[in-house]
């Protein structure tokens, strides 16, 4: 089933690609199909003892597969991606008017990250899982930059896909670490593990992590996305992409809830980006900002939880994230009605909307009471299991992590009141507003009144979350969401906190705000924009035209490279020369070769070439190879006629070359040269074994039938090289027949 | 290794150098024939000793039989750098039959990229212009 599923998004992926032009927004309907009928599976699902699972080979010779597996965890997520994802494609089919242009490519780019988002949640393999993550991230830069023509939108977009991509390779490093400290490649099978490699792991996977959900300090790219269209914003970045972080920390849990980095560094995410997307969310006047730092801060809440490894927590984790997902999208679709309605999101223009939109006003309000965790609503059961767990802490770390998601709690109130307030609150003067929009208001309402049937039909909840808890930690087993705990302490502080945050909420609205500078999200663009102008720098220094300054780059290249091979030279290895007749030939052609060097006339320089030629071969005989010694002074003699012939007629003498570059050509040379002794004398040093003779020797024999065994390799043991090699000389005599036929130019001749 | 052909691989390296880094591409050939001499005599020298040549069932030779191998593969470097060199011999008689010399000017594209200031914004259109 799970390939079926994967297979008719795909299916869907392709036909949008194809017709998407054609069939323009109601391409979003079709789109919608494949995401229903994955929901309607998943609600099957629930309650089933055994997770459903699906392998498929990749490349089986390298043990690669793609694995799913569809557990409790990872049926939540389904729930929320294709649950979500159906009524985001009808709530965007809404949002885009009859006369949008460009919404083909749009949904074909929106179904393909649903695509990508399930595969990444039902992956078993961490390959798999690694894959998926990276489609999310490239379809999600695709969707931000929707509206393209706006430089605006291009630098969120890129902004968000380095940020996204650069967490992805981090994410590959851990999950190589991963494997090679656990042994296996499937996340389900990977028992806990601790020590060095351990720690590697926990903060290579919580920065990822971090990345993806846009934890402090990562966070810039979050708000720069909300240039995207608002369906893609209630999708992607609140619903479910930015929570693959949140499934990755629950998914590493079992593994590294030992490690004391991953649980202090999911802490100091977690809490850090709970309390600084609060306050961010206090201080924005642009409605989607204000939800778009509430889900930092939420995402930082869950991370936190997750973190803190007790089943409690864990628990109250999952139920979070469950109605974070329902409360978030609804609040998102409503902004984006408010948007498309009124023609603004800033709350200091918007006024007294709750009369003249009532609907999204209700919806409104029934998700911000969830988001504040007020009943009666999913939010508050899932609320109070937080602080409840919380609460029953021990230990130093008590107060501090009780502290932390009180205080967020708070924040949490006061920007959900200030919110609403905002939006729809009096004001002066009622904003205008344009005719209604069924098909926007109809999913935001259905996903408010699943928030109240979650609490209402607690019971229907908790199959959900429950099993995937204890997918996480088996002792989450015992907990339920409780629609009324009594009058407990965590009740109490919950009292306390929805009083003080509305409190909190209506003293901001009253106090007002000034948008704040996007400090983070501009000096990502400078770090941005700099590597780029430095990269044109480095272009432009590298890139300079000349070729013997190119020349000579390779040959310092090198003397430097070579230079390690100092280190392992042995004296001992080296003797003077293997015959004195030897050493006389070397001294012979050295000197031949500086005079060719140094000679200034052409015809001079050739004939000089010609001799370090001949003595190659000498050299070639002494060293007991005949073949290459006759190869050698046949390719010689060409040369030197070739050389005679092609420039014979030259002008007679080289251009003298400027004092400078001279003593640099000198330097560079000489370089060269002592770099390449030291590496032959540091390579010989090390012989890696004695050459095998007399296989060699058996093998020219009795399977080359010849006695010389250098032309029985050349011509029978690599035969096909041989012959690609003529086939090199072929077109370089090609090439020469061409050049020399070539007619001379007019002004030449 | 032999010392000998250490100092003669090392010679003939920096002696092509010397001769790549000139503006003639006669020059540049003949550096180019160098280092390919380098090249071969290094394999060998890394291959082992010298030797009888490596031929089967010459037994009357008393000496150890050289390594084969590199032999093959240095076989291929000098037929190789042949091809090479003609082919620059012939671009070099072309140039000099279009310039009147065969010297090798720098390239005036790659100097207006490096000309044009790196932090303007329409840097592609400026160097493409």
């Amino acid at each position: 089933m799970i390939g079926l599923l994967l297979a008719l998004h795909l299916a869907t992926c392709g036909l949008l690609a194809a017709t998407g032009r054609e069939l323009g927004r109601h391409g979003l309907l079709v789109a919608a199909l494949p995401p229903s009928i994955t929901t309607a599976w998943a609600l099957t699902r629930i309650g089933a003892d055994e997770p459903a699972t699906a392998t498929l080979g990749w490349v089986p010779g390298l043990d690669l597969e793609l694995a799913f597996r569809v557990d409790g965890l990872a049926l939540v997520m389904t729930l929320l991606v294709s649950g979500i994802g159906a009524l985001v494609f009808l709530y965007a089919w809404g949002y885009f008017g009859s006369s949008a242009v460009g919404v083909g490519p749009f949904a074909t780019a929106l179904i393909a990250f649903s695509t990508a988002m399930l595969g990444l949640v039902w992956s078993d393999s961490v390959w798999s899982l690694f894959v998926f993550w990276e489609l999310t991230s490239i379809t999600s830069f695709l969707l931000i930059g929707h509206k393209h023509a706006d430089a605006e939108v291009r630098a969120a977009a890129r902004r968000a896909l380095l940020i996204t991509a650069a967490g992805g390779l981090v994410l590959l490093a851990g999950l190589v670490v991963l494997v090679d400290e656990t042994g296996v490649s499937r996340l389900g099978e990977m028992g806990p593990i601790s020590g060095g490699g351990a720690a590697l792991v926990s903060i290579l996977l919580m920065v990822a992590a971090a990345t993806k959900s846009a934890q402090v300090p990562f966070h810039v790219w979050l708000p720069g996305a909300m240039a995207a269209p608002t369906p893609v914003s209630a999708y992607l970045h609140s619903a479910t992409m930015v929570k693959a972080g949140v499934l990755l920390v629950a998914v590493g849990s079992p593994i590294l809830a030992d490690v004391a980095v991953w649980t202090s560094l999911g802490l100091i995410f977690g809490f850090g980006s709970m309390l600084w997307g609060a306050v961010g969310a206090l201080r924005h006047r642009d409605a989607k900002l204000i939800l778009a730092w509430g889900t930092i801060s939420q995402l930082g809440l869950m991370i936190a939880l997750l973190s803190i490894g007790s089943a409690k927590a864990t628990f109250a984790a999952v139920s979070i994230l469950f109605a974070h997902a329902l409360f978030k999208a609804a609040l998102f679709m409503v902004v984006g009605e408010v948007d498309v309605r009124t023609g603004t999101r800033d709350i200091g223009e918007l006024s007294g909307l709750w009369r003249t939109m009532p609907l999204a006003f209700g919806v409104a309000v029934v998700s911000a009471a969830s988001m504040a965790g007020i009943p009666p609503l999913l939010g508050f059961p899932a609320k109070e299991a937080a602080i409840e767990a919380v609460l029953g802490l021990t230990g130093a770390e008590a107060w501090l992590v009780g502290g932390g998601v009180v205080l967020g709690s708070i924040l949490t109130v006061a920007y959900t009141a200030r919110f609403v307030l905002g939006v729809f609150g009096p004001g002066p003067e009622p904003t205008p507003v344009h005719p209604p929009r069924p098909a926007m208001t109809a999913p935001s309402a259905l996903l408010a009144m699943l928030s109240l049937a979650g609490f209402v039909a607690i019971g229907a909840v908790n199959p959900i979350v429950g099993p995937a808890s204890v997918r996480i930690d088996p002792q989450a087993e015992v907990y339920d969401l409780l629609r009324w705990p009594g009058v407990t302490t965590a009740f109490l502080v919950s009292l306390a906190v929805v009083g003080s945050g509305l409190a909190a909420g209506l003293a901001a609205h009253r106090l007002g705000s000034g948008a704040p500078d996007p400090i983070g999200a501009r000096s990502v663009d400078a770090l941005i924009d700099g590597v780029v102008v430095g990269a044109r720098r480095l272009t432009g220094r590298v890139q300079h035209g000349s070729l013997p300054v190119y020349m000579a780059t390779m040959g310092a290249t090198v003397a430097v490279v070579a230079a390690p091979f100092a280190w392992s030279i042995d004296g001992a290895d080296i003797y003077r020369w293997d015959s004195p007749a030897q050493a006389v030939l070397a001294g012979l052609m050295l000197a031949a070769a500086a005079v060719a060097a140094v000679l200034t006339t052409r015809l001079g320089a050739a004939l000089g070439l010609g001799a370090v030629g001949i003595g190659v071969a000498g050299l070639f005989v002494i060293q007991g190879a005949p073949d290459l010694a006759l190869t050698q002074l046949l390719v010689e003699t060409v040369v030197v006629v070739g050389f005679v012939i092609g420039l014979g007629h030259l002008t007679r003498r080289f251009p003298a070359v400027g004092q400078q570059w001279q003593a640099v050509r000198l330097v560079v040379a000489a370089a060269a040269a002592i770099g390449v002794a030291v590496a032959l004398a540091g390579s010989g040093s090390s012989p890696v074994g004695q050459p095998p003779l007399e296989a060699l020797t058996t093998q020219a024999v009795e399977d080359g039938g010849g006695n010389n065994i250098v032309n029985v390799i050349l011509t029978d043991t690599r035969g096909l090289d041989t012959l690609g090699e003529i086939v090199v000389l072929v077109v370089v005599a090609i090439g020469v027949l061409a050049l020399a036929a070539s007619a001379r130019p007019r002004e030449a001749s | 290794m032999s010392g000998a052909l250490i100092v003669t691989v090392a010679g003939l390296v920096g002696i092509g150098v010397y001769l790549i880094t000139a503006r003639s591409l006669s020059r540049i050939v003949l550096g180019f024939s160098m280092l390919g001499h380098a090249a071969v005599l290094g394999l060998l020298a890394a291959g082992g000793p010298a030797g009888a040549p490596p031929l089967a069932g010459a037994a009357s030779d008393p000496s150890q039989p050289a390594n084969p191998l590199p032999q093959a593969l240095s076989l291929t470097a000098i037929v190789i750098s042949f091809g090479l060199t003609l082919f620059l011999l012939a671009l070099a008689r072309r140039q000099n039959q279009i310039t009147g010399d065969d010297l090798v000017e720098d390239d005036l594209e790659d100097r207006r990229i490096a000309a044009v200031d790196p932090g303007q914004r329409d840097y592609v259109e400026e160097s493409a212009a």
